[in-house]
């Protein structure tokens, strides 16, 4: 069998000397020219699988790639950069009435030259009018009208009647400020003519009438009574300009005013509690019912275009103090001084639990009563200088405020078996409320007092029974427009860095339309105030507020995803890897093979022709 | 901080005339008030044990001002009801169990504060049908925010489900979620006692001593909500609060003078300091009652009535239990201010004691000294239920629910019908999750151990299957079982699902939980009548004798689930992806293979070397081989080819490598 089968091999040998002699023949002809065109089959192949790998890395990228909605970097940043460098104005109209005088018999100035000096005037007490939220910018649009009696001078362009009609009535008999206002009010109101304007006028009167009189009205307008100059006349007139009505009487800048404690959605809740530290001494109530009605309704709707307000109220009992006060022999009291006001709020004790109706991001503002318990009885503060507040109060910014109430009398009766239920009278609980009134015009960064001491002196400021003056409002709008987009812009600000800053974070397109709306809002509040519509401008800066705040709290904004990079990478490179290799090299090989294939070709080529 | 400070005179902000007048004229108009009461019932259990029941009440009228103006009522629930639209409600967060066998079932304690394991929360909303699933999510973040617990994972579709039968009708509007794994601590009792106006500072509240009440045997704290109607117009409604904790707790002995029985066989004597490491300081100023009450059951009244009429000498006085402190079998420290009895026979008895307002010289401390050693057995539930699994493996299993005939049920027998043919109501409540799958048609009942046909005991039924991913499963069964059963037996299959990889819990392979059945008995009534009905009652005395179902719970059963190797999507992935790449690797390779190139270079290079080596080879094998080949010469040449050269060099490296390998490592 062997050798059967062995048999058909042998002549294997003497078969393939057969090629090695052909090929020894060629040798010379095979290692470097050939006679064929090299074939590009191979090349081909292994070029197109190259491309095509090439060619679907972009489609594989794009399916593993997170879905980012497109946000306007860009636009984010020119708006902060623009709100800024040009702050928010709104236009304002002044205008100054001078009865009684005679400036260009005096000193030869028309009302122009009058109306420069204000100007001047203004901008030197008003050096950070480019603040936002406040008048013209450093450019003030100043009216003046000047009556001396027997003749009347006016600016150009002035809306003002000249002259004043209603002159006579008021040197005529004499009014109290209230109803001296709402005269000037019927008087001056068909001058205003709608927009907002402001008006001081000044009377001049008779050397002996005494003291001057500066009062600032409940509307939109001051007056000055009683004998002054024409220069001190001027810068009173600057004064309440400049600093009552652009800013609400507010010295210097702090930093208070800068924040408006309103939410994101526009609301305000105000949370009354009434805490009793020790129920076993005594327990007060209130009737809550009686004071929203009566006196919290008017505030709310005299707030309505800064913030949707909404009132709650509750008793909370077992809620000692966690500062300690002592007994001070000369006031007759307990005493807690400046000193503890950071330790007064108990939270471990007082749960004015933040309110679920109000849900969303509404603010609460916490207003506290606090009746201590009849060991530390009078309870009073003691301020820096040694004095009692007269409030007996205190607030802190953006969380509220607390007034302590002490009972009428300390002793607790000893003798009833029931414990002593008492209910605060309407009497005290008016002057309670007028304490905690004045504390949220604080929180909202007005002035609590209606006594207003400038430079050029003392201006009394008339209250409304509404508890906001329109002046006032006027400025806290400003101010919350101003708040609002600042806050909006900070917001974007952050949000587009950390959107920058994660890049497998999934940006949905909610959020994006949600930033595109809100720079939209942002724009037409900014248009809005420059034409000077209070109100739009305020809806739409809240608008603005509101959506850029929904953006960044979307509840997908926090689903970074968990598929890294990394983790891509690892998943991938078993396939990808091995076969990107294999791949690459094949087509550099059959490239490589090619070029040298085709040398041989040609150079048998040139050879061919040489021949030949 | 920033100080109010006011150099001039107040601001008058206001005008003050209206004001006055309104003030005065509605003073008089008589709102209702927010009320408030606070009640604590101790008893005495047969196994040594002592129950003790907070039960506190807050109620407010549905006015206008509700949820905004609150002086008793806490604001935070007020806001709840209103937002959400609650018409009723009820939370609870349990740790333990309750031994329906030991401590009773029959009693309107045990079927209103027996709860199952975790939380449970069942809602019913005042909204169109369409918006309850919405109400209930958001009502399950509020709660979780509100209480620190987890009760949003409720939330899920796949977690709660809308019985029909069970609760009180609500037609739809009622969503009923558990959550047997939640662990209940402090941190869920500290937000509950801030909606007591005296939180723990003062009253009854104040014998919660954190560490008595966590180490009892059964703690369930509950919330209710309701909606009590006074009159006929809606307004006058109002919102009805209770809060209750339900402790267990095991009493330190008391080491007593009488020492006469032997100890063991003697209940332990307590008091309220020995349980609790606390005395009752004083009432809660703002409650309108404050009581505690301790209660005798009928069981013990029997008993000791029975050792009472065998010894002589108090048989003589002819006193009873309503002399308290006098009778053998225990006496208290002291004397209550009012004493209850049921109007049965057989009747338990409550004793009252107010708590007075605070006086620091004398503190409440009611204790209890046992004379004489009692065995006594509590009311049992109608059918006792137990619930169990059936089978092995990660495949399939059933469920079984088991009710036995106690005591409570043969005295239906002898009391009522003795030839007539007497039937009772069983209402049976499962949920199952998704996951298991459940044959609703391999549903079997077994009446005295003997197979039934389902139509003859079963009198209506509602099953809204499971739906994946999406919703629970749940059967209700309505039951009337003859009175003189002994056992029923329900029995259905299930199959074991598969969960997607996200859906596992973490911690998957402790198994996973089917939330506690509810077996409630409708026909028996576990409300005490007591007898001075003309007396005040306080709200926890009408609570106790309001007409109730008896109602009680199953154990919760745990379900191991097959649990997949979590790294095994990347495991899979990364092979699948080698494979691929080997794969087309190769198919590249040869798609670019030229063999007739190949072969050549291949003779071309190797053609003087295989020479040489096989000429080295051959030589090695004809010596190995020695003379024996020599004859057969040319085979040598053929032999070699077949085990080529090459092949016994590579098995050659191959092994080489694995000597290296195993030396080396």
């Amino acid at each position: 069998m062997e050798e059967i089968s062995n048999f058909p091999l042998n002549p294997e040998p003497a078969e393939e000397e057969t090629p090695q002699s052909q090929m020894q023949e060629s040798t010379p002809d095979r290692k470097s020219m050939r006679t064929t065109k090299p074939g590009i089959k191979r090349l081909i192949l292994s070029l197109t699988v190259l491309f095509s790998f090439i060619i679907g890395f972009p489609f594989l990228w794009k399916s593993i790639e997170i879905y980012r909605a497109p946000l306007p970097f860009d636009r984010i940043e020119s708006f902060s950069s623009q709100l800024e460098s040009d702050p928010l104005h709104f236009p304002c109209r002044f205008q100054a009435i001078f009865v009684g005088f005679d400036f260009s018999a005096s000193r030869g100035l028309g009302p122009n030259d009058v109306a420069a000096a204000i100007t001047h005037k203004m901008s030197q007490l008003n050096p950070n009018s480019l603040r936002c939220g406040n008048c013209g910018g450093g450019d003030y649009d100043v009216s003046v009208v000047i009556d001396s009696g027997s003749s009347c001078a006016q600016t150009e362009g002035s809306e003002a009647r000249c002259p004043l009609k209603c002159g006579e009535v008021v040197f005529g008999g004499k009014l109290s400020d209230e109803d001296f206002d709402e005269m000037l009010k019927r008087c001056l109101g068909n001058v205003d003519g709608g927009g907002k304007g402001y008006s001081v006028v000044v009377f001049n009167g008779d050397k002996e009438e005494g003291e001057v009189r500066a009062v600032v009205g409940k509307y939109r307008h001051a007056w000055v009574l009683g004998h002054v100059s024409e220069d001190e006349a001027v810068s009173r007139t600057a004064e309440i300009f400049a600093r009552v009505f652009m800013n609400g009487g507010n010295e210097g800048n702090s930093i208070r005013s800068e924040f408006m404690p309103v939410g994101a959605d526009g609301r305000i809740v105000l949370s009354f509690s009434l805490l009793n530290a020790e129920p076993q001494d005594w327990i007060y109530d209130w009737s809550f019912h009686e004071i929203d009605k009566t006196l919290l309704q008017p505030v709310i709707q005299a707030l309505q275009p800064i913030a949707n307000i909404t009132v709650e109220s509750q008793v909370l009992y077992y809620t000692p103090k966690s500062s300690f006060s002592y007994w001070d022999d000369i006031h007759g009291s307990h005493i807690f001084s400046t000193k503890d006001l950071p330790f007064f709020l108990n939270s471990n004790e007082w749960h004015l639990d933040t309110s679920v109706a109000a849900g969303g991001r509404s603010k609460v503002l916490q207003l506290v009563v606090y009746i201590p318990s009849a060991k530390e009885c009078p309870l009073q503060l003691e301020l820096p200088n040694g004095d009692l507040s007269k409030t007996n109060g205190f607030i802190s910014p953006m969380w509220g405020g607390v007034v302590v109430w002490n009972p009428e009398s300390c002793v607790k009766d000893l003798e009833s078996k029931d414990p002593d239920r008492r209910v605060i009278s309407p009497q005290n609980l008016q002057k309670l409320f007028e304490v905690l009134m004045g504390q949220l015009r604080q929180l909202l960064g007005l002035k609590s007092d209606n006594l207003y001491v400038g430079q050029s002196g003392a201006y009394i400021l008339l209250g409304s029974e509404r508890g906001f003056t329109e002046w006032e409002l006027d400025v806290l709008s400003g101010k919350h427009v101003c708040f609002n987009l600042h806050s909006c812009a900070t917001t974007l600000g952050s949000l587009s860095r950390l959107v920058q800053s994660l890049p497998r974070m999934i940006i949905i397109d909610e959020i994006g339309k949600q930033v595109k709306f809100s720079l939209e809002a942002a724009k037409f509040a900014q248009s809005y105030a420059s034409t000077g519509i209070y109100n739009a401008s305020a809806v739409s800066s809240r608008q603005a507020r509101s959506l850029v705040e929904n953006a960044f709290f979307h509840p997908s904004i926090m689903s970074i995803s968990y598929y890294s990079f990394e983790h891509c990478f690892a998943i991938y490179s078993p396939f990808f890897l091995p076969v990107t290799m294999h791949v690459i090299l094949a087509a550099l090989r059959e490239w490589k093979r090619y070029k040298q294939e085709n040398r041989k070709y040609l150079a048998w080529k040139a050879k061919e022709r040489i021949v030949s | 901080m920033a100080l109010l400070s006011r150099k001039g005179t107040l601001f008058l902000l206001f005008l003050f005339s209206i004001f006055l007048l309104s003030a005065s004229a509605s003073n008089g108009s008589g709102e209702e008030e927010e009320e408030f009461w606070e009640e604590l019932l101790l008893k005495p259990l047969p196994d040594r044990k002592v129950l003790s029941h907070f039960h506190f009440q807050n109620e407010a009228p549905l006015s206008d001002s509700f949820a905004r103006h609150h002086h008793l009522f806490p604001k935070s629930i007020a806001q709840l009801v209103k937002k959400f639209h609650i018409k009723a409600m009820e939370l609870s967060f349990t740790q333990g169990r309750w031994n329906y066998e030991r401590w009773g079932g029959f009693d309107p304690i045990s079927s209103h504060n027996a709860k199952p394991p975790g939380v449970e929360l069942w809602a019913v909303f005042d909204v169109p049908p369409h918006q309850v699933d919405a109400s209930w999510k958001d009502l399950t973040h509020a709660l979780s925010g509100l209480f620190c617990a987890s009760i949003n994972f409720l939330e899920s579709s796949t977690t709660y489900s809308a019985p029909k039968w069970t609760f009180q009708s609500a037609l739809g509007s009622l969503r009923y979620g558990t959550l047997p794994r939640e662990a209940v601590c402090t941190e869920n009792l500290t937000p509950w006692l801030k909606l007591l106006p005296c939180r723990d500072k003062a009253g009854l509240s104040a014998l919660m001593d954190r560490p008595s009440i966590y180490k009892s045997f059964y703690h369930s704290q509950r919330l209710h909500l309701t909606q009590a109607k006074t009159g006929a117009d809606p307004k006058n409604s109002r919102v009805v609060l209770e809060q209750t904790l339900t402790v267990v707790l095991q009493p330190n002995i008391l080491t007593g003078g009488t020492n006469y029985v032997s100890e063991a066989k003697m209940q332990p004597s307590w008091s309220l300091s020995s349980i609790f490491g606390r005395k009752i300081n004083g009432r809660c100023v703002l409650a309108k009652s404050s009581n505690v009450y301790l209660q005798v059951e009928r069981g013990l009244v029997t008993q000791l009535e029975n050792l009472q009429s065998s010894t002589a000498t108090f048989a003589a006085n002819g006193t009873n239990l309503d002399d308290f402190g006098r009778n053998v079998g225990f006496e208290l420290s002291v004397n209550p201010d009012r004493v209850l009895k049921e109007v049965e026979k057989s009747s338990s008895i409550l004793y009252e004691y107010p708590i007075k307002v605070h006086k620091d010289s004398e503190q409440f401390d009611l204790g209890i000294t046992w004379k004489h050693p009692v065995i006594w057995s509590t009311p049992h539930v109608p059918l006792y239920a137990s619930r169990f699994l059936m089978g092995s493996g990660n495949e399939r299993g059933a469920i079984a629910i088991c009710m036995k005939s106690t005591e409570s049920t043969q005295e239906l027998v002898a009391a009522n019908y003795v030839d007539q043919r007497c039937n009772f109501q069983v209402n049976v409540l499962q949920i199952v999750p998704w996951y298991i799958k459940v044959y609703y048609h391999t549903l079997q009942l077994f009446v005295d151990e003997k197979p039934q046909i389902l139509t003859d005991f079963v009198e209506r039924m509602h099953v809204s299957p499971s739906e994946d991913k999406v919703s629970p499963g749940l059967m209700e069964l309505v039951l009337k079982l003859p009175c003189e059963v002994k056992s029923a037996v329900l029995n259905i299959e299930f199959d074991k699902g598969f969960l997607h990889i996200d859906e596992y819990p973490p911690d998957a392979n402790q198994g996973f939980d089917i939330p506690s059945a509810i077996i409630s008995f409708p026909d028996f009534n576990a409300g005490l009548q007591f007898s001075d009905n003309s007396l005040s009652k306080t709200p926890m005395l009408s609570k106790l004798q309001e007409r109730s179902p008896v109602i009680s719970y199953t154990e919760v059963l745990l379900v191991p689930l097959t649990t997949p190797d979590f790294s095994m999507p990347y495991n899979v992935i990364t092979i699948t992806c080698t494979v691929f790449a080997l794969y087309f690797g190769s198919l590249l390779n040869a798609l670019r293979r030229r063999v007739g190139e190949e072969e050549r270079r291949l003779n071309d290079k190797g053609g003087k070397k295989d020479a040489l080596l096989n000429r080295v080879l051959g030589k090695l094998s004809s010596k190995f081989r020695g003379r024996s080949s020599v004859s057969s010469q040319p085979s040598s040449s053929s032999s070699s080819s077949l085990i080529s050269p090459k092949l016994i060099l590579r098995v050659l490296l191959v092994a080489g490598i694995a000597v290296a390998w195993q030396y080396y490592s």
